[in-house]
């Protein structure tokens, strides 16, 4: 038996950071419901153009909105019920199925659940004992609790954009990054967990209020800490290392190969010359972490035909013969699916979608020793469980499910013109169109 | 007064680098009581931090400002795990708690006689969580690490950057970290499995696997397990044609610092327009259809920087609010620390040790509404709290302790 297992959570959430950390209670063996509606679609465009990037063989298919590479990935292990919570008949089904749940966690912008009536002293009349997540991005109270956000803004106020990239380069060339999503899903799930953990002691009901900002800085904490201590504000290192010479990336045989090298102490660094057997690299002057550190730029030159001559996966086996940190830098794509240690730990599994067919479905961040096989079921479909959730678990008739999919309040496909994500709230809210 | 959402569990943490004592630094935070097992002998930070696996920084500070944060809220018991005696004393210790986070090389804690399987027959519903860089089987399993090496072998590395030159780290232990997070979740959901079952359960958090499991990453597995595309380092901002436009995507230039900003499609055009102050911008031929917008960027950034280079981040970032576009400042520790949001919500902490004095450390990753606010302590001393432990959970007499103290094992 998973270990959240008879556990119910509802997720009401978009993009990444809540859908994530319900697809992490999922994996667990929680059963997580998400909560979506035929007036707003937020897993993408509704009726993209054939050929669109993102869909299986190019083709959005009958059912575009099921067919999302990127929702179908990051929406593992969850059944998908529809509500319009704008109406006051999805209120009320809500509030029903909040009754026979454990946890809602929500990454809506502050205040929206509030508007439709679901704030947590609602939530907490329908299931006394509820555990109620809220995840803005900057949390529920303070001046920036209403701040729209999204994982690169998150990320700059949080401290890491000015410790990435390049030394020489101006902040302007930075890559997008959307990590603090990831932190964000995950706190929730820790946070849902110690939750849980209480009430099954105490029976205590809990609001937690996630700031996805204030998850991520102790991630930061020694850039914080390092100033308290000496006064200086940490500077952006690339790949360089204070501690570790040489500390890099470095090419390899091949289009765009690479492989990553730190060398952690003067014993490895003779290590590593032994291996490459360059002359110009067993010099007094590189001998010391001072010495290399202040001429990194030669041994990286140095290095670097080195490694040019060989694979990556070559590269690593000698480096790593000798007791030396080196890895391949794998990219998210055919460099992490052929990798063998990741095949050799069974991470991916193949899966069959209804809609999207067969694909290799990414695995957990974590194992568990009691569970012969991780969980691996595919992204639900746009209300694909509204009659079991809302038939069979709240016990609604046949005749009333027909009756709220005619009204609309419930429903498996979008209807025309329905909201595609924030944008068009966004306007209103700026006065816009 | 109601009680911290952890209290009663008790954690035994035998772990160093970044990923284990940051699980149980979150379990700490929140109120169970955590344990640091440490080598007697060792006192310096650097190598109570790194486990002597790499060499002092230069500046002590770069390794107290690791070791500071990472071991706050702790205690410190010195056990020679090497010698039987300390190893009989840790399955005691383990036979009396809930959790223990480890980050030993695949097998060692086995070799001592402290496996999971040798402290779960005694206590069937101990959770372990072994946190390492490959996990606990596999080819790589005894492979060294750093940050840098795990962070590309998780495919972080492979797109930051741009397309001509290498690719890049992130800044700072960012694996590290968010493995951490990863075992404290994984952590406190074994013990409510443990609470409802009795049963425990061996945890194998693999560093190189949150990485690889990391959203940003399988969002953009998928399109290639659908249909080969694939993910490369790009040039990331400005402008791209159809409904993928996306205008003023990126981090920017301005006044005193940098802006990133991230508008949520091409309906945001005419909020952008009317944030840089020119809405008219949407009636110019030359930029009222996305195309048009495509073929004249580089006379939009032009106008965009412009706007950009004549205020602050602080307006820009009043701008984005007024307009609903999800934009930030590029902040550093000092100025988030004086951040009127973060001072507002009580975010950072005061905390004092004997030796460093009182500093401002970051504070806890969520709030609840049902807890009490839980005082902070200072990184422990090697050792600090060898005595009491032994004598509150074990019920060692001062004799007994002053025997093992003599051998050598605390």
């Amino acid at each position: 038996m998973r270990p959240l297992a008879g556990i119910r959570a509802l997720e009401l959430a978009e993009i990444w950071a809540g859908p994530f950390c319900g697809s992490l209670l999922g994996d667990m063996g929680a059963e997580v419901v998400k909560v979506e509606s035929v007036q707003r679609i937020a897993r993408g465009p509704i009726r993209p153009r054939p050929g669109s990037p993102g869909y299986p063989d190019g083709e959005p298919g009958e059912r575009p909105w099921n067919r999302v590479a990127n929702f179908n990935a990051i929406n593992r292990n969850k059944m998908a019920v529809t509500l319009d919570l704008t109406r006051p008949e999805g209120v009320d089904v809500f509030l029903d199925l909040v009754a026979a749940s454990d946890v809602v966690v929500c990454n809506y912008s502050f205040g929206v659940m509030e508007k439709f009536g679901l704030g947590y002293d609602a939530l907490r009349q329908a299931k006394p004992d509820v555990i109620v997540v809220f995840m803005p991005g900057y949390g529920n109270t303070g001046p920036y609790k209403g701040v729209r956000s999204m994982g690169m803004s998150i990320d700059a106020i949080s401290g890491h954009s000015a410790l990435r990239g390049y030394q020489d380069l101006d902040l302007s060339r930075l890559s997008p990054v959307h990590h603090p999503d990831a932190v964000g899903g995950v706190t929730a799930a820790f946070a849902i967990c110690t939750a849980i953990h209480q009430r099954l002691r105490s029976g205590k009901s809990q609001f937690i209020d996630i700031s996805q900002s204030e998850a991520f800085i102790p991630h930061l904490g020694e850039a914080f800490l390092e100033y308290e201590l000496t006064g200086n504000t940490r500077q952006r290192r690339g790949n360089r290392h204070p501690a570790m010479a040489p500390h890099g990336a470095y090419p390899c045989e091949g289009e765009d190969a690479w492989v990553a090298i730190a060398v952690r102490t003067d014993s490895e660094w003779r290590a590593l010359c032994e291996a490459i057997g360059d002359p110009r690299l067993t010099d007094d002057r590189f001998a010391t972490l001072e010495g290399r550190l202040r001429r990194h730029d030669e041994i990286d030159d140095a290095l670097g035909r080195w490694t040019s001559q060989h694979d990556r996966q070559r590269v690593t086996e000698l480096v790593q013969a000798r007791g030396i940190p080196a890895g391949p830098v794998l990219d998210c794509c055919a460099g992490t699916y052929d990798d063998p240690h990741l095949q050799e730990r069974d991470y991916f599994k193949t899966i069959d979608h209804p809609d999207a067919g067969t694909y290799l479905l990414s695995g957990p961040i974590w194992q568990l020793h009691s569970e012969s096989e991780p969980r691996h079921e595919p992204a639900p479909g746009l209300g694909q469980h509204n009659d079991y959730v809302l038939g069979e678990v709240l016990g609604i008739t046949r005749e009333r499910l027909d009756s709220l999919e005619r009204d609309n309040v419930i429903g498996t496909e979008p209807l025309e013109g329905a909201d595609m994500g924030g944008v068009r709230r966004a306007n209103r809210a700026a006065g816009g169109s | 007064m109601p009680a911290a959402i952890l209290e009663g569990v008790r954690v035994l943490e035998l772990a160093d680098g970044v990923a284990g004592p940051f699980c149980a630094k979150l379990l700490a935070e929140y109120g169970a009581e955590v344990v640091k097992i440490e080598r007697p002998g060792v006192d310096s930070m650097s190598e109570r931090q790194w486990a002597g696996q790499r060499a002092a920084s230069p500046s002590s500070a770069e390794d107290a400002a690791f070791f500071l944060p990472l071991n706050a809220d702790k205690k410190s018991v010195a056990l020679d795990l090497e010698s039987e005696t300390g190893q009989a004393t840790f399955r005691n210790l383990a036979a009396n708690s809930n959790v223990v986070v480890e980050s030993l090389r695949p097998g060692h804690m086995g070799s001592l006689g402290i496996g999971y399987h040798d402290l779960r027959d005694r206590t069937p519903g101990l959770v372990m969580t072994s946190v390492t860089p490959f996990g606990q089987t596999g080819p790589y399993r005894d492979y060294q690490y750093t940050e840098l090496t795990v962070f590309a072998m998780g495919g972080g590395m492979a797109r930051e950057g741009v397309p001509s030159r290498h690719p890049l780290m992130y800044g700072g232990e960012i694996a590290g970290y968010f493995s951490g997070t990863a075992a404290a979740a994984a952590t406190v959901a074994a013990c409510v499995g443990a609470l409802m079952t009795g049963q425990g359960d061996w945890i194998d958090i693999s560093i190189m696997e949150c990485m690889a499991g990391h959203p940003h990453q399988i969002g953009r597995r998928a399109p290639f397990a659908y249909n080969g595309e694939l993910d490369t380092r790009q040039e990331t901002r400005g402008l791209t044609g159809g409904e993928r436009e996306r205008y003023a995507v990126g981090t920017f230039r301005c006044k005193d610092g940098h802006m990133s900003f991230l508008p949520l499609g091409a309906r945001m055009w005419p909020n952008i327009a009317r944030m840089i102050g020119k809405p008219e911008l949407t009636q110019d031929s030359r930029f009222v259809n996305p195309e048009d917008r495509v073929t004249n960027q580089a006379e939009l950034e032009a106008i965009f920087q412009e706007w950009l280079d004549r205020h602050t981040r602080s307006e820009i970032f009043q701008a984005t609010q007024d307009e609903g576009i999800p934009g930030g400042p590029v902040l550093t520790p000092p100025e988030i620390m004086a951040d009127e949001h973060f001072i507002d919500r009580r975010f950072f902490r005061q905390v004092a040790h004997p030796d460093y004095g009182t500093l401002t450390y970051p504070g806890q990753p969520f709030k609840l509404s049902d807890a009490p606010e839980i005082g902070a302590t200072a990184a422990p001393a090697l050792g600090e709290h060898t005595e009491a432990v032994l004598s509150e959970v074990l019920g060692m007499k001062g004799a007994e302790i002053a025997g093992l103290r003599s051998r050598g094992a605390i």
